[in-house]
């Protein structure tokens, strides 16, 4: 940088993201979020995977797409506008692949990373959270207990994205509660590992495609081969994933603002009062400025923090910023376009309502917005 | 943050063995320029990276990652307390057999205390 054009494979990238939201997203949306109950569905599943989308970051040598963070912001942006929800199951996945791909060993990535990529792909998932240590990830109890060659895990995660579908986990335990961060492991557990239950599934307020559960651990045993990295030393691995994958889910809330204000923007355009379209009334037009400035500075910051990463720089600082004011900016942009839509926009006619309660999850998940503004301080 | 933490570490492990930028880059095969910014928390360290510096300045791994603040070298020269003071400037002028005799008795009359 300087320079805020795409390249060539980015802008190819980009239309056919933009192609496959349309086709094979966008018109299922409605539908999976009215579904009582959970409205997973594994047919969306197999589109993301026959396009190779599960397999997006995953390096080429094991079968993925292999692209950069900025060319996976600028596909996830597409997916967004099409379906946060559908976007869910292979952001989960996403999250576990660049664990993998970031401190596996050769061994650990011929084994799993292939296991995301091409046709048959199966769902990943990443296990930080529990019912006592969300923000604070230094308060996780899954214990893990060396014990011959495998650890044994027990005990509970919670709001796994995936969790009951992927094919395996990235799962952080700690060896020693006492020891708090120094005592963080991370360790791939296959999906069909014994003692390895579902428990919960939630029902949200959004992201209704998605699911999202607990994942119940009693006895789980699992090989010395499957510790990431070195013991002890799954705080770092944590925060280094969550940092480079944190700009990729914002990308996802910005392309739901996007289609939040197209939507405004077409009906606004459309809708006559007092004899005029509601455009040509400069209450509605400067909601519509507004808008459409903050969405375009989002996306600046957020690609800022994927060039920081391609770029094998610290990007912690330009992530948080980015998830900061993507997130609170997607629901401000949504709220506005219900407002601009009025009793429509409120109804289920419309898909605003949608998209509004779809992006409030992004405030909370992947390291609320509370943290990301005590990483931000702790900078200044 | 947790970079700029671990390459002060960095910066401070290699001081002590007394090694130039330039020395430690080399037997790293980085760059000068590369090292400088990781001991200023520009550039992501990944795991692999952190190991390999711990062997080269014979630091444990946990010596970067666990969550000790790095005193500067004058709070380093003041220690609290007269004796642990006059202890460490008597130790330091032994020959090392000797302080490895003195740390095992240390050790023994500690757990006699406990």
């Amino acid at each position: 940088m300087i320079g805020f054009e795409l390249n060539e494979e980015q802008l190819r990238y980009q239309k056919w993201a933009r192609a496959f939201a349309e086709e094979e997203m966008k018109p299922y949306a409605a539908e999976l979020d009215r579904r009582q109950d959970t409205a997973f569905d594994w047919g969306i599943v197999r589109r993301f995977a026959k396009a190779n989308l599960l397999g997006l970051g995953v390096p080429q040598e094991y079968g993925g797409l292999g692209v950069d963070h900025l060319t996976l912001a600028v596909v996830t942006e597409e997916l967004g506008a099409a379906c946060m929800g559908m976007i869910e199951p292979a952001g989960g996945t996403w999250l576990a692949t660049c664990c993998l791909t970031l401190v596996g060993n050769e061994d650990q990535k011929r084994r799993y990373l292939p296991l995301v990529c091409g046709e048959n792909a199966t769902l990943a998932g990443l296990a930080v959270t529990e019912p006592e240590a969300g923000s604070d990830m230094a308060a996780i109890r899954t214990r893990a207990t060396k014990k011959g060659d495998c650890y044994i895990l027990n005990g509970t995660k919670a709001f796994i994205t995936n969790a009951g579908l992927a094919g395996f986990y990235i799962v952080f335990a700690t060896t020693d509660p006492r020891k708090r961060d120094s005592g963080l492991n991370a360790f791939i557990v296959d999906g069909d590992a014994k003692g390895l239950t579902l428990g919960k599934v939630e029902e949200m307020m959004g992201l209704r495609a998605s699911q999202v559960g607990e994942l119940i651990f009693d006895n789980v045993e699992i090989p010395v081969e499957n510790l990431l990295g070195v013991e002890n030393t799954g705080y770092l691995i944590a925060m280094q994933t969550l940092d480079m994958s944190r700009p990729c889910m914002v990308a996802g809330t910005i392309g739901a603002a996007r289609a939040a204000f197209e939507t405004a923007l077409a009906y606004a355009r459309e809708r006559k009062q007092y004899g005029r379209p509601i455009l040509h009334h400069q209450a509605i037009a400067f909601m519509l400025a507004d808008m459409a400035t903050e969405i375009e500075a989002a996306r600046l910051l957020t690609w800022k923090a994927c060039w920081l990463i391609d770029e094998g720089m610290d990007s912690t600082l330009a992530s948080s910023m980015s998830k900061v004011f993507a997130t609170e900016m997607a629901e401000r942009v949504c709220s506005r376009a219900i407002q601009i839509l009025g009793g429509q926009g409120y109804t289920r006619n419309s898909p605003v309502e949608k998209y509004y309660r779809d992006v409030k999850a992004c405030q909370i998940y992947e390291g609320t917005n509370q943290i990301q503004r005590m990483i931000i301080s702790s900078m200044l | 943050m947790i970079y700029k933490d671990i390459g002060k570490k960095i910066q401070r492990a290699r001081e002590e063995l007394g090694l130039s930028q330039e020395e430690l880059a080399s037997r790293l095969g980085y760059t000068q320029a590369a090292l400088s910014n990781y001991e200023l928390g520009k550039r992501r360290l990944y795991l692999a990276n952190i190991e390999q510096i711990a062997r080269e300045l014979n630091k444990p791994l946990s010596y970067f990652l666990e969550d000790s603040p790095v005193r500067s070298p004058a709070e380093e020269r003041e220690p609290q307390d007269e004796t642990i003071a006059e202890i460490i400037r008597l130790l330091s002028e032994l020959p090392v057999e000797e302080r490895n005799y003195l740390l095992e008795y240390i050790r023994w009359r500690r757990e006699r205390q406990r």
